[in-house]
């Protein structure tokens, strides 16, 4: 009897646990809404009150939160010991799968004890709540701004003028129609989608388009001002660009970014970043080649300065020089600094990612590459989109000095080119050699050069001739190519991502992911086609694919977070040089694989070196009191050394700290043994 | 030229550098008086005064708090009599950003008080103040003012804001500042009788030191600012309070920290900084801000960076505006920031004129050159610059040897202490000495009233200049039975125009409202006149009844409309720097 009531209880005990958790929506057979998903943080926060803290840190214009959910074993304190990892997800509101991942990893994390033991989590599971609800709302757009009003054609009305769900089908696609001004035709080859004419090639445009619905305000325009706002996913202050019309007057414009930037600056323990949405960082580093960055090696100098310095403006310096060059003109005693000296001369910000940072970025980018191989999730995909000025990814990189990571988990798949095979590559010309080239013969090479997108007056008898007489080579051609913008509508069928997005559509989607044309009578432009492309289609996968998508790709963002720099005394020397002076020797080193810090971050000033402090009974001869290591650089460990008198004997200990990189502290014992 | 480039070094690079005027206990009165220095607390007894004693003409807002909690106030002034507030131009007012830079403060305060206590007894200034709206922050980083008031300083410290920074990057913050050795509430200069140093003291006024030649003997080594090393590491004064400059922390064109010394975390960090932001922007009506500084003699106009162009045609309006404030208070010079002064990012100005469409001033008050003591015929000597140039991050030994007199004759000795032997726990046996904190940046206060003065005239001549806007039916002409011809003239009597050209090329916001309605009428077209003689007119092709359009610096449009029907028609006009003007007339 009593087992039986002791089973009773141990049961109802169970019910009760597991009914906790399971209070918690973490499924994946479904999108959540910027509501839900709060819903599912708050009962995260209520399940879990030991690991976890919900930070509300901002209400939108329509009265949505925004959270980020604290995991980790540091909750109830504010002075962090531990490094933290920021997740931040769907800035722009547009793509639902962000949301989903971030939910999926606030689930594994409240699993699995171990991903938290040494670090703390924030994660912002979706960052600009108010676009994110247009998903889950008919009828169905897509647009990144959030709700707060803007004049976007500078009328005397505010947001007069939206897209109207004309055909009643819940979805807002476009309208064409037939117009002796119009400069669209359908592609040939697929006439369900439409592309710009081309009157070089003797093409006329028949078609206007405009995106669905009624000119609201009688000013001739359609849809020019619609509800909303600011793009939050562009409103950070990298690369920030004024005067657009999406993305806000000044960075942290509005409450969701400006309370996320405060948070994160708050937060010193932060020491990486990632950000789920439409760009991948751990596959394609982040992008340089702009025009603009000054090389700190080669400054010059403006040549109002340069001639009361007595400098050569011709010339360029490094910027060691100029500091040593400024020093006998300000006052003794005063240190010039590098951003000083930036200021000065107004050298400006660093806009492409550091060579030293790109090594890892690449390094990662390869093993991940490899790790997508395991999971099976590594099938042909159209290629991520790259990031934007004024994103979040960009900020945390530059401006934070943090290793900044994304992820955008799916895309549409890449339509096999049946023909590929036969045709002539860029890459593929590179290796061929003059003669094979002349030998593939006419016919192949006009092919070839039509295809490539060459001019019409480029045919390849011309081709030919000029290989013949040495003028032109196939590596010159190739280089040439590559250069050369890939044409945006292939002859047949549409751009890559329109073909996938039909592809896909016409097998996985029934058709569901493109809306036919269909005739419509308009009130003001008369009879009219509405159909196109659903919104969403493009990067948001059908609901009972998401799971396995997450399981397969989330791991790799505990991947990289084990990869966090780390901070070690990886070994400590003591030697009495007589009458109890010691020389102490510490050796630091960096055990992670990530830098510390990050050449950006070192660049910017904003992460502190590691402080390494000495005490006891002793008196500092030489040394300081708190050394900094400002980086490793390419070492992995820095060595620190004091010179110390011995007062009484006993234990010096030894600290390196860091707020991003863990700490270490080593007690040495001295002159035990006398 | 030379010169401003030097003293835009000086400033960018102030860090180095010292009369108790303190108007404490003075009982705070209308009219307010400016023969001291208001502390804090005086200035914010001052505004309640005006307040109290200008109840119809004046608002008291609280714009927000600082990071100390210490409030930051706005005295608006507008007469509601002849309009709302956002109906009328609006002149923004502010000062003391930095706050060691306090006589900015004391320009705000007589301009309010000016035109407030001639109101009604001066026509121009009835007449400006009855048709502009101005909203005046005296004091804007109210805890860098206390800190500068209660606090030992050197006449550069405790400019920024009360944000805590690790400047020195070892893990503390704010761990060593300078400090009042000899308790005399001054920051001044350390220095250590040392053969092996590298300045002796100057033949002409033992005061000051020199710089040894090659092969003379050395007398004194400088040991920077009064203070010891608090913290123990070594360096001395190295972290001292922020820095958290206050004018590179706004939105535009914002700068991190590596590119812009002073930035901040992000724009608007700074608490007062995000309020002022906020209440300026529930202010739509401001069409000329001016934020006063110190030093230099300077009226500077944007852009503060090379990259950003301003239209020409706002040039002119600045050149008008610039050049007569030049007048106005002889030696300054009107100038261009980035081009004559130094780049600054994220600074108030460059925010209002770009993110708010106002044209905007920084005034840098004062010049220590003024500090003269001359007879005419020492006047009349053309002096050399080459000692200048030698050393252009310091003042060269003949102006402070001037300078020095004038303390000494004008201001009884007080802007300058004399060097007093002290003990110093790290140095041993030093000397403090120097300017005061009460000097150099500031004008001895028998000199504040003229300052504060032309200041306030050439914040007047910007605000007599705000938009005037006329409207002019010139022309109802019958056509046939119902149908009229009306014709519209605009007319801007002053500089300023009713939308900067900076804020239409980057559309800012709405363009000026020109609209015509009425029960019985239906406007048939309707645009901008472009010759009223050949008759040629541009309609619009929708909503003809509303135009959209701004009307130039003393200058004018007009607009012509197809009206058919009759009865009565509202002609109306509506601008957020332009005002409001309404007209009706009967159509028979």
């Amino acid at each position: 009897m009593k087992q039986k009531i002791m089973q009773i209880f141990l049961g109802i005990v169970c019910l009760a646990l597991f009914s906790f958790a399971s209070t918690i929506d973490f499924t994946f057979d479904r999108y959540h809404s910027p509501d839900e998903l709060n819903k599912i943080l708050k009962d995260a926060a209520e399940s879990f009150p030991k690991i976890t803290k919900l930070h509300k840190i901002a209400v939108t214009r329509s009265q949505k939160e925004v959270s980020i959910l604290e995991i980790g074993n540091e909750t109830d304190t504010a002075k962090k010991e531990l490094p933290a990892v920021f997740v931040a997800a769907n800035m722009e509101g547009t793509t639902p799968i962000a949301s989903e991942a971030a939910l999926y990893l606030v689930k594994s994390l409240l699993e699995d004890d171990s991903l938290i033991k040494d670090k703390t989590w924030y994660v912002l599971a979706c960052g600009n709540p108010e676009a994110a609800a247009h998903y889950f709302n008919k009828p169905l757009r897509q647009d990144p701004r959030n709700s707060n009003p803007y004049n976007d054609d500078m009328d005397d009305q505010v947001d007069e003028d939206g897209a109207d769900d004309l055909d009643g089908n819940g979805i807002i696609t476009m309208m064409r129609v037939k117009s002796p001004e119009g400069s669209w035709i359908p592609v040939p080859g697929e006439p369900r989608l439409m592309r710009r004419a081309d009157p070089s090639k003797g093409e006329q445009g028949l078609y206007k388009l405009y995106s669905e619905g009624l000119d609201n305000d009688g000013d001739g325009e359609y849809n020019e001002d619609g509800q909303g706002g600011v793009n939050i996913g562009i409103n950070f202050p990298h690369l920030f660009e004024h005067h657009t019309t999406t993305g806000g007057l000044w960075p942290g414009s509005e409450e969701e970014s400006y309370y996320l930037i405060k948070f994160i600056m708050e937060h010193r323990e932060i020491g990486l970043t990632f950000c789920f949405g439409q760009t991948n960082f751990c596959l394609n580093p982040p992008a340089g080649g702009r025009r603009g960055s000054v090389d700190l090696n080669n400054i010059k100098i403006p040549e109002r300065y340069g001639k009361m310095m007595g400098l050569d403006t011709e010339k360029t310096y490094t910027m060691k020089e100029i500091i040593e060059l400024l020093k006998p003109f300000v006052p003794e005693g005063m240190e010039i600094t590098e951003s000083m000296v930036a200021q000065f001369l107004g050298l400006g910000a660093v806009v492409n990612p550091l060579p030293e940072d790109l090594k890892y970025y690449k390094e990662l980018s390869e093993q991940y590459k490899e790790f997508l191989k395991k999971t099976g999730l590594d099938t042909e995909r159209l290629e991520p989109q790259k990031a934007k000025d004024g994103s979040f990814e960009l900020w945390a990189y530059y401006h934070l000095g943090l290793p900044s990571f994304t992820m955008d988990f799916w895309t549409l798949p890449k339509v096999k080119e049946e023909k590929e095979e036969q045709e002539i590559t860029p890459e593929k010309l590179e290796k061929m050699s003059d003669d094979e080239f002349i030998a593939l013969g006419e016919e192949k090479i006009n092919q070839f050069l039509k295809s490539a997108g060459a001019p019409e007056n480029f045919k390849a008898k011309n081709v030919i001739d000029a290989v013949k007489s040495g003028a032109m080579s196939t590596k010159r051609m190739a280089e040439m190519l590559k250069k050369m913008p890939k044409p945006e509508n292939s002859e047949q069928g549409g751009s890559e991502e329109e073909k996938a997005l039909l592809a896909f559509s016409d097998k996985e989607l029934e058709g569901k992911g493109f809306v036919n044309w269909e005739t419509y009578d308009h009130p003001t432009l008369g009879k009219v086609e509405i159909g196109g492309e659903v919104p969403f289609v493009k990067n948001t996968p059908p609901a009972d694919r998401v799971e396995t998508l997450l399981k397969g790709q989330i791991p790799w963002v505990f991947e990289i977070a084990d990869k966090m720099a780390r901070i070690k005394i990886a070994k400590t020397d003591a030697e009495e040089i007589g009458n109890n002076i010691y020389r102490i020797k510490v050796w630091v080193e960096n055990s992670g694989y990530l830098p510390y810090p990050t050449a950006m971050g070192e660049r910017n000033t904003r992460i502190l070196p590691v402080i390494v402090t000495v005490e006891g009974d002793i008196e500092i001869l030489e040394g300081k009191k708190r050394s900094l290591i400002k980086s490793f650089g390419q070492q992995k460990s820095q060595e620190v050394s004091w010179l110390v008198y011995l007062k009484k004997p006993g234990e010096i200990k030894i600290q390196a700290v860091t707020n991003i990189a863990w700490k270490d502290s080593k007690v040495i014992t001295l002159g035990g043994n006398r | 030229m030379k010169k401003i480039v030097c003293s835009s070094l000086i400033l960018l690079l102030s860090l180095a550098a010292s009369v108790n005027a303190g108007a404490a206990d003075q009982k705070i009165a209308v009219p307010l008086t400016f023969d001291a220095y208001y502390s804090y607390e005086d200035v914010v007894n001052a505004v309640k005064a005006l307040n109290k004693a200008f109840p119809k003409l004046t608002k008291l807002d609280l714009v927000g708090k600082s990071e100390e909690n210490r409030a930051i106030y706005c005295l608006t002034v507008n007469n509601p009599a002849t309009g709302n507030e956002l109906d009328k131009p609006g002149v923004y007012v502010d000062g003391n950003i930095h706050g060691n830079e306090i006589q900015a403060t004391e320009v705000c305060l007589y301009f309010l008080n000016y035109i407030l206590t001639k109101y009604g007894e001066n026509e121009r200034v009835t007449e400006l103040v009855d048709k502009n709206c101005f909203y005046v922050i005296p004091t804007v980083n109210v805890d860098g003012r206390y800190h500068f008031f209660n606090d030992a300083n050197t006449s550069s410290s405790n400019r920024g804001l009360r944000r805590p920074k690790d400047d020195d990057r070892d893990g503390l913050v704010d761990e060593d500042f300078p400090d009042d050795l000899d308790g005399d509430g001054n920051i001044c200069m350390m220095r250590k009788k040392d053969p092996l140093g590298a300045y002796k003291t100057d033949p002409e006024d033992p005061r000051l030191m020199v710089r040894i030649k090659p092969g003379e003997k050395g007398e004194w080594t400088l040991l920077g600012q009064e203070g010891i090393d608090n913290d123990g590491d070594g360096q001395i004064n190295e972290d001292s309070e922020g820095y958290v400059d206050p004018n590179r922390n706004w939105g535009f064109d914002w700068m991190p920290e590596y590119v812009q010394s002073g930035a901040g975390d992000y724009p608007f960090s700074g608490e007062g900084i995000k309020a002022i932001a906020s209440f300026v922007r529930k202010r739509p009506n401001i069409c000329v801000a001016w934020a006063f500084h110190n030093s230099g003699g300077m009226y500077l106009r944007g852009p503060s960076v090379k990259k950003l162009t301003y239209p020409p045609q706002d040039i002119q309006t600045y050149d008008y505006l610039g050049e007569q404030a030049e007048r106005i208070t002889p030696g300054y010079h009107y100038l261009v920031s980035w081009k004559d002064l130094y780049t600054t990012y994220g600074d108030f100005i460059e925010w209002m004129v770009c993110c708010n469409g106002a044209y905007g001033f920084v005034g840098e008050l004062f010049q220590s050159s003024t500090e003269t003591f001359k007879t005419r015929k020492e006047e009349e000597k053309v002096k050399p610059e080459t000692e200048a140039e030698e050393n252009f991050f310091q003042e060269s030994n003949e102006v402070e040897r001037e300078r020095l007199k004038f303390s000494d004759h004008l201001a009884q000795g007080e802007l300058y202490k004399s060097w007093t032997a002290y003990n110093h726990p790290t140095y041993g046996d030093i000397e403090i000495g120097g300017w005061v904190k009460l000097s150099s940046r500031l004008p001895a206060p028998f000199m504040l009233k003229d300052l504060v003065h032309r200041n306030a005239m050439a914040v007047l001549f910007s605000a007599q200049n705000t938009p005037e806007v006329n409207m002019d039916i010139f022309e109802v002409k019958k056509l046939e039975n119902d149908l009229y011809r009306l014709r519209v003239r605009l007319t801007n009597a002053k500089a300023i125009p009713t939308m900067s050209y900076y804020a239409q090329q980057h559309k800012l916001y709405p363009k000026d409202f020109l609209l015509i309605s009425g029960n019985n009428i239906k406007v048939l077209a309707g645009g901008k006149l472009q010759n009223k003689y050949t008759d040629t007119a541009s309609y619009k092709e929708h909503k003809p009844e509303l135009q959209l359009l701004f009307v130039p610096g003393f200058g004018s449009v007009e607009y012509q409309f197809l009206v058919s029907g009759k009865g009565s028609v509202e002609i109306k006009y509506d601008s957020r720097h332009g005002g409001k003007v309404t007209k009706t007339l009967q159509l028979k």
